[in-house]
């Protein structure tokens, strides 16, 4: 590797391929990808970049990873063998493509006593095997960090092995489906032969006790999951779709039975066994899109911070979460989540509580000021001594709170409902048909009642849903829309109430400047005062302004304000009281403070040589797309309310600038008041819920449908049905015209169905159906459903 | 025709055999992942096998 060669400006990073900035003297365009590089070309590796199809990540954290060797990680996430070998599961960032897998899966030769690791691209997760006695989780964790993967503990592993349980399943009944359907349908293909051109009686009976002989047990085992939920909804004494299912599978299989013994008669195992067959593959399919969708949503869970830097004696060690304990004394940095309930002991910050409580305003602490779990820390390191930990937090115990309400109660989709109907048609045609031919001869009654039942077995009517949802499922998931079940989309077609957080929802969730009063100019010393510091107002002056000159003597009060000199002038930027008691002010400032803060924005006055100048008013900006959102939510049909943790001048300013009447603007409301909103909502309709944050959750998993916004809290996007990927929420309206959409191609799917039930139903009943005809039809019919639900409209980009 | 009698059930065996074979494939956990294996059969079993590591490097690089 030619590393000291001077690389020509328009040189491409050897690891990441971007361009290497002018100047640079190195192959690479940054120092990560020169460690990710020298370590992947250290252990010999180099193939990858022959392999891979994408440009590698150069993304690398350089953290020692110690928390992985603590016994509390050990006891939750590591598994032992008798043989004392180790084994544990870890998400991996990153891994996008085969070389990726390839990169990971050569740890064995880079980390001696590594015995294993297997990836699984789909999942990004590793399964890795190692001897403790020779290497520990922390240097196979580094190495993946310093190769560009860094790795998080796998959570959730248990609803995995549980889901992993049911594919298992399903596919084995699947497979035994599609093999009975193929041979069976084989033998079919004989007896219609010889039906034409004559087949001795003996071969006949062959075939048929052949044809018996698969169908029963094959079917009898692949279609429990219809009779098993066809059981359970009469004894709840509900309909559903999978009763007449399961009514003409086992009409099908006992009188196809009776028939092949008796020796006279029609069997109609070879359209059972399709039918059984095309229904699993429907399953099956529709279970693949969910799980991909929830997949998606639930890695984001394994990023969640699990360490945190406990001080023992004076040392800050890496310790996992789980080993807190009330008492201990833990190290928040900035930009870190703070771990536990607590009261800070050292250091000054402001924290971010908008997860947790709904306010768009930092907040300033010190010593004394109580912390919680789940705010961000914003401005500099703080000690904070633990009160309470895990569940006993407060965060805690609102996810304890979230997994109560969650448990939804079905909604009667549309097809149990048409499937209600259906029955009590088909087994009153039945009965006519019985007792009209009973006339000539009870036989041919009993025979032309039972043909009545087969051929009517509505197996479009069971694919015009999964169908519809598969195909919507699919195109929202390209567009950055995750939709977790299929139900979602039925709750979210009805319109109703929406409930919309602002902040960080409808709002970016961060301060920034929006307006200004007096001196422009001063905009750009306000940025240079604060170019040091990491407060969020000083985030926002210096994001509105580029800085003018170089700030000197800076002396900064936490939480009050900033001072220095800029070009021999002295400058203070602060909250209006701690300026006024070091300089003067006029009349028309103070009016331009009122105002400001009438309108529920922060204001910040500026002072130079000893005069106020300038007065900024922060506040949380709304997004660019919201009002577009929320006026195709109403075009749509939706009410739309707003909710906010913030005063509720600041909820009425927002929903004055989106449209929102000042009736439907709810400020200063708890987590609690949410969900009670959501509740009494519900009574008079469907209610969804539209947020992002902790003290969303709870209303979110109340709701009939629950939409989690990009950039959401983990619990908030568990709770959550629905989570969109992409930042616009733009994606808010798309979903539900998405939802209507795939609603309205389930009604046309099911109409096509329905028709087809009938013409077939009457042939039956008139004593003209052929099984030949029946198993020619239902294919026929499937494949209009089929083609009904591509041409939907749901989701189209 | 009577061939029939014996070659039908033979066929229905092999089939059987068949949905077995599929069902410990499903069991054995085979099917559970089906993106990455595609991948993985690209690989050289370069880092299986040590002992021809020095010799198809120096390949590579020659």
């Amino acid at each position: 590797m030619a590393t000291a060669a001077r690389a020509p400006s328009e040189a491409i990073c050897l690891h990441c391929s971007l361009p290497v900035p002018a100047g640079r003297r190195s192959p690479f365009c940054c120092a990560g990808c020169e460690v990710v590089h020298g370590a992947i070309a250290a252990h010999g590796l180099d193939q990858f970049y022959a392999l891979r199809d994408a440009p590698a990540p150069a993304h690398t954290t350089e953290h020692a990873y110690t928390e992985l060797d603590d016994p509390a990680f050990h006891r939750l996430h590591v598994r032992r063998a008798p043989s004392g070998q180790a084994t544990a599961s870890l998400y991996l960032e990153d891994l996008r493509c085969g070389a990726c897998v390839w990169l990971v899966e050569n740890a064995p030769r880079c980390v001696p006593g590594v015995t294993g690791i297997r990836v699984d691209l789909g999942r990004s997760r590793a399964d890795v095997a190692w001897d403790p006695s020779v290497t520990s989780l922390s240097a196979i964790a580094r190495h993946l960090d310093r190769i560009g993967h860094p790795p998080h503990p796998y959570r959730g592993l248990e609803r995995e092995a549980l889901r992993r349980r049911e594919d298992r399943a399903l596919l084995v009944k699947l497979g035994v489906a599609g093999a009975a359907a193929g041979n069976i349908m084989l033998l079919a293909i004989a007896l219609y032969a010889g039906m034409f051109d004559g087949m001795s009686l003996g071969d006949t009976g062959f075939f048929r006790w052949a044809s018996m002989c698969v169908a029963v047990p094959a079917l009898g085992f692949a279609a429990t999951p219809f009779f098993r939920t066809a059981i359970g909804a009469l004894r709840a004494r509900r309909l559903h779709l999978d009763l007449p299912l399961s009514i003409g599978i086992v009409a099908g299989l006992v009188w196809g039975t009776a028939n092949v013994v008796r020796g006279v008669g029609e069997i109609y195992f070879d359209s059972l066994a399709m039918l059984v067959f095309l229904l699993l593959v429907a399953r099956w399919i529709v279970l693949r899109h969910q799980r991909r969708a929830s997949t998606a949503a639930e890695l984001l869970l394994s990023l969640t911070p699990s360490r945190a830097h406990r001080l023992e004696g004076g040392r800050e060690i890496d310790v996992p979460i789980e080993a807190i304990a009330p008492g201990d004394v833990v190290r928040v940095l900035a930009g870190e989540v703070v771990p536990v309930d607590g009261e800070v002991i050292a250091g000054r910050t402001a924290f971010d509580v908008g997860l947790l409580t709904g306010e768009s305003q930092p907040i300033d602490v010190g010593p004394g000021a109580s912390a919680h779990a789940g705010t961000l820390n914003l401005a500099a390191a703080v000690e904070i001594r633990a009160t309470a930990v895990g569940e006993a937090t407060r965060v805690g115990k609102l996810v304890a709170g979230i997994a109560a309400l969650s448990t939804r109660a079905p909604i009667e989709r549309l097809v149990d409902r048409v499937a209600g109907r259906f029955v009590a048609i088909v087994s009153s045609a039945a009965a006519l048909t019985l007792l009209g031919w009973s006339v000539r001869s009870v036989a041919l009654g009993a025979e032309h009642a039972m043909a009545l039942l087969i051929v009517t077995c509505p197996c479009a009517l069971a694919l015009a849903t999964p169908l519809a949802v598969t195909v919507a499922l699919g195109r929202a998931a390209r567009r950055g829309v995750l939709i977790k079940g299929a139900d979602a989309l039925e709750r979210l077609a009805t319109p109703g109430t929406m409930f919309v957080d602002k902040t960080g929802t409808l709002t970016a969730g961060k301060l920034a400047v929006v307006s200004w009063r007096g001196d422009l100019d001063a905009a750009g010393l306000a940025a240079a005062i604060e170019a040091g510091s990491s407060h969020p107002i000083a985030r926002a002056l210096r994001a509105h302004a580029p800085p003018t000159g170089v700030a000197l003597d800076v002396h900064e009060e936490l939480g009050r304000g900033i001072r220095a000199t800029i070009g021999g002038r002295e400058v203070l930027v602060g909250a209006p009281p701690w300026v006024r008691q070091r300089c003067s002010s006029q009349p028309v400032m103070e009016g331009w403070i009122a105002e400001l803060a009438e309108r529920g924005e922060t204001p910040i006055a500026i002072a130079c040589d000893g005069a106020m100048i300038a007065i900024a008013g922060l506040a949380d900006p709304i997004r660019a797309d919201a009002a577009g959102a929320l006026d195709q939510l109403t075009r749509l049909g939706w009410t739309v309310h707003l909710l906010s943790g913030d005063d509720v001048r600041v909820a009425r300013r927002v929903g004055a600038a989106l449209g929102v009447p000042v009736a439907r603007c709810h400020g200063a409301v708890s987590p609690e008041d949410k969900v009670a909103a959501v509740v009494a909502a519900r009574a008079h309709g469907p209610a969804v819920m539209v947020g992002d944050g902790v003290n969303d959750a709870a209303a979110l998993a109340a709701a009939s449908a629950g939409i989690a916004v990009s950039g959401a809290a983990e619990i908030a996007i568990e709770a959550a049905d629905v989570y969109l990927r992409s930042p616009s929420i733009g994606e808010i309206a798309a979903t539900a015209a998405g939802a209507q959409a795939t609603l309205a191609t389930i009604r046309r799917n099911l109409r096509f169905s329905l028709v087809y039930n009938i013409v077939a139903g009457g042939l039956a009943m008139t004593g003209v159906i052929h099984p030949l005809i029946a198993a020619a039809v239902m294919p026929l019919s499937s494949l209009t459903v089929l083609a009904s639900s591509l041409r939907s409209k749901a989701f189209r980009p | 025709m009577t061939i029939l009698y014996l070659i039908l059930p033979l066929a229905l065996v092999l089939a059987g055999g068949a949905v077995a074979a599929f069902i410990w494939t499903v069991r054995s956990g085979q099917l559970d992942d089906v993106d990455t294996p595609p991948y993985r059969i690209l690989f050289d079993d370069e880092g299986a096998r040590p002992s021809h590591r020095s010799r198809r490097r120096s390949r590579a690089r020659g």
